[in-house]
């Protein structure tokens, strides 16, 4: 989560016995000495290792191989009297425009919230380290939603932008400012507004991560800036927002797949509207497994979840690289 | 670099991981487990008592428990055991149970929306009809038969229905109406219209027309409106006899518009979802409430009582005609479909506790009087105990009569069309976001895309 300097890289300590020398044959009795060590390593780790790896094995092998089997046939949610489909349903669901539509809102949805993590989040979390008054308080705002189940935090948040006695309309109203009241669920663009209100509210994550790390930053450098006559807003932006590269990583990695998870957060807030407008690959696929006319589609949304499995992975490739890159 | 490459590697892996879970499941096996003929049937001995399991959704469990109650009075040697579901859950737990050999003796069928997902584990009727009197047909309305048997892929009869719904009807608080010095059930949507601003003027505070937002229902709505121009122009559509951008589609989607752009209707009630909407009404908060038949109930006295609902009289009507030159319809089908699944080992016993609530005056006296079903007993009146007023017995009587009338099949083309393509459609037709022309050529070329077969 730290790129702190006192935090030692895994494997290091077998590096670090590497030393250089002029001499081929040293060299190579070393590493064979280093690749002997990693070997007797390597056993106890695999011992502890192995139940959860069992476990997990057990779950994704399952997971795929339904995935992959149901995603070839035309099946109801009776699971019998399954007939082969081929292709088909990976070719439908790879023309349907609200398909792509639930990905880019995928991953619109997660750009701005990691936008507004790597800003406000960076901000609240430096700013609350900083020792201000109340600030278990504060903790507490910004964290809740967070720690309340997704579906109850976007239920209540799906009642307050009903458009006829939502709260959020009333209260524009009641503030003089009721040219600002929307449908909310009814204007593609008083929609997205909507999801990022909601998206915001969920920074309280974010703020844990950065205020985690800042406790392993070397305040010296802080102190010496100070001393330098660097401005608070130098201190931000110059200081310490590079010193936390490796909580920012965490943070658009960790919003990047969790967005693939957001499920509960628009199903029960906006449910896709307007017609489809708000709708991520999650309610998508719900859609189609339980469509409020007509039969589930299992197939298809067996094939809709492996195209979303494999752009998931696609999305934290991509991310990896690009942030290895950089470092 | 190292680093680079690992990263390369592990992705390539994972990718190579999924494609191969695909590719090796395609070669597996693409069948499902076939049906059964039947379980074989349990001996009871004289006087030994049987427990029947029943799942249901429908009726409400406290109504259902004096049906079972009433049943096992008459029946001493047969007892229920009855689990009752949500309505949607059940659509997902009972393909689940049945295909996974769970021992049902009576389950509840959705007739519409269930039949076909679940009739490769129940017995036909012609299966246990022995076991029901000779002359059972005659005892159910033929219509609702009729539809129980068509909507099966191989147009076999598998359930017997307790009853039919229909959509939309409007329900109306009386009190309110009378404050706005609204005297009739508005017929047209001219009528509507000017009651609308008369329950704006009177009383500002409350919504003069509430209905669901939520997708589905929209199609429910507009069907009606369509019907209004022909009966059968929601059938049509289906069975592709008519095109989905043809006049009288347009005309049906310019008057259902009209319903938003002229306020009759609200886009602001668009955000609301069903529960919200029975609840502003059933709170004194609406003054009409656009809903399906199976809300009846709230024209029983008795039932508002027992429900805390703070209305003091209720009357109902078919949807105002919006159509010019249309007449009053509704979409109908029949509903609350009682089946046996192949996994029953007490088929008597369950064809007799069928029989006691579909073709006995007592059983039906237990479910029917909640008003959720129009019964398809034969004969079968609604005691007058339940509809206490004036305007709640002729609105029950107008619902009678229009659902009797049939129109278009309620549900009856199960089809993704609907909810992938029209239902979206239609809130935008009815926020005026695209024009009638455009949704109805947009809809025509969804439909002959080919990507919605009928299932």
């Amino acid at each position: 989560m730290s790129s702190n300097t006192h935090m030692v890289r895994p494997g290091a300590l077998l590096e670090a016995a590497r030393p250089a020398g002029p001499s081929a044959e040293p060299s190579r009795r070393r590493s064979a000495a280093v690749r002997r060590l990693r070997r007797r390593a390597l056993i106890p780790a695999l011992i502890f290792l192995t139940p959860m790896l069992a476990l997990y094995g057990v779950y994704y092998v399952y997971a795929f191989v339904f995935l992959g089997q149901t995603s070839r046939e035309n099946v109801d949610l009776s699971f019998s009297g399954a007939t082969a489909a081929g292709w088909r349903n990976f070719q439908l669901v790879l023309t349907d425009p609200l398909f792509w539509k639930s990905i880019e809102n995928n991953l619109l949805f997660a750009a701005v919230q990691i936008v507004v993590a790597l800003t406000l989040g960076f901000f609240l979390g430096v700013s609350l380290s900083s020792g201000v008054r109340f600030r278990r308080f504060f903790y507490i705002a910004f964290l809740l939603p967070s720690l309340v189940p997704l579906s109850l935090f976007a239920t209540v948040f799906g009642q307050m932008i009903q458009t006829n006695g939502g709260a959020l309309n009333q209260a524009l109203h009641d503030v003089g400012l009721g040219a600002l009241a929307q449908d909310w669920t009814g204007n593609p663009a008083a929609a997205y507004v909507a999801v990022f209100i909601l998206l915001t509210y969920l920074i309280g994550l974010p703020i844990m991560y950065y205020t985690a790390d800042l406790t392993t930053v070397n305040t010296s450098v802080l102190e010496a800036a100070q001393i330098d006559g660097a401005s608070s807003g130098q201190m931000y932006r110059l200081i310490l927002f590079p010193m936390l590269r490796g909580t920012h990583k965490t943070v658009i990695l960790s919003v990047l797949l969790g967005s693939f998870r957001w499920f509960e957060l628009i199903y029960f807030s906006t449910n896709g509207q307007p017609s489809g407008g708000t709708s991520i690959a999650g309610t998508y696929i719900y859609g189609q497994m339980f469509p409020s006319t007509g039969s589930a589609q299992i197939g298809y949304a067996s094939a809709a979840s492996v195209i979303v499995l494999l752009i998931a992975i696609a999305v934290s490739g991509v991310n990896i690289l690009v942030q290895r890159r950089r470092g | 670099m190292d680093n680079e490459a690992r990263a390369r590697r592990w992705l390539a892996v994972a990718v190579a991981a999924a494609a191969m879970t695909v590719a090796v499941a395609a070669c597996g096996n693409s069948g499902g487990v076939g049906g059964s003929s039947g379980a074989a049937q349990a001996a009871a001995g004289s006087g030994q008592t049987v427990t029947l399991n029943y799942w249901t959704w429908f009726p409400a469990q406290s109504t259902l428990q004096k049906s079972i109650d009433a049943f096992e009075k008459a029946n001493p040697t047969i007892k229920i055991n009855l689990r009752e579901f949500t309505n949607t859950s059940y659509q997902t737990e009972l393909p689940l149970a049945l295909g996974g050999g769970q021992a049902l003796d009576i389950v509840g069928v959705q007739v519409a929306a269930m039949t076909n997902s679940v009739r490769k584990d129940l017995r036909p009727v012609s299966d246990w009809a022995a076991d029901l009197p000779s002359n059972w047909q005659s005892q159910i309305n033929p219509s609702m038969l009729s539809q129980a048997q068509k909507i099966s892929q191989d147009n076999k009869l598998y359930d017997i229905p307790m009853g039919s719904i229909g959509s939309a009807f409007l329900y109306s608080n009386q009190a309110l109406l009378a404050k706005a010095g609204i005297t009739a059930e508005p017929t047209t949507s001219g009528q509507l219209a000017a009651d609308v601003a008369k329950i704006k003027q009177a009383e500002p505070g409350v919504t003069p027309v509430t209905f669901s937002g939520e997708s589905w229902w929209q199609d429910e709505v507009f069907f009606t409106v369509a019907d209004q121009i022909d009966t059968k122009l929601s059938d049509e559509l289906y069975t592709g006899k008519i095109a989905w951008n043809s006049p009288k589609m347009v005309q049906a989607l310019t008057a259902y518009q009209k319903l938003f752009s002229s306020g009759t209707l609200s886009t602001g009630t668009l955000s609301l979802k069903e529960a919200d909407a029975d609840e502003a009404f059933n709170s004194g908060k609406a003054a009409f409430l656009l809903e399906g038949s199976w809300d009846s109930s709230v024209l029983s006295s008795a039932y508002r009582k027992a429900n805390g609902i703070a209305v003091a009289d209720v009357g109902a009507s078919y949807f105002p005609v919006s159509a010019p030159g249309g007449s009053p319809a509704a979409r109908t089908y029949a509903e609350g479909g009682l089946a046996i699944p192949k996994n029953s080992r007490h088929v008597a016993q369950a064809a007799k506790f069928i029989q006691f609530m579909t073709m006995t005056q007592q059983g039906e006296s237990t479910w029917a009087p909640d008003l959720v079903l129009v019964p398809s007993l034969t004969g079968y009146t609604v005691p007058t105990s339940v509809l206490t007023s004036t305007a709640a017995q002729s609105g029950y009587a107008t619902i009678q009569r229009t659902i009797d009338a049939g129109g278009s099949g309620r549900g009856e083309y199960p089809t993704n069309f609907t909810s992938d393509v029209l239902d979206n459609s239609l809130l935008q037709v009815a926020r005026g976001q695209i024009s009638p022309q455009a949704e109805a050529a947009k809809l025509q070329a969804a439909w002959a895309s080919g990507r919605y077969p009928l299932q």
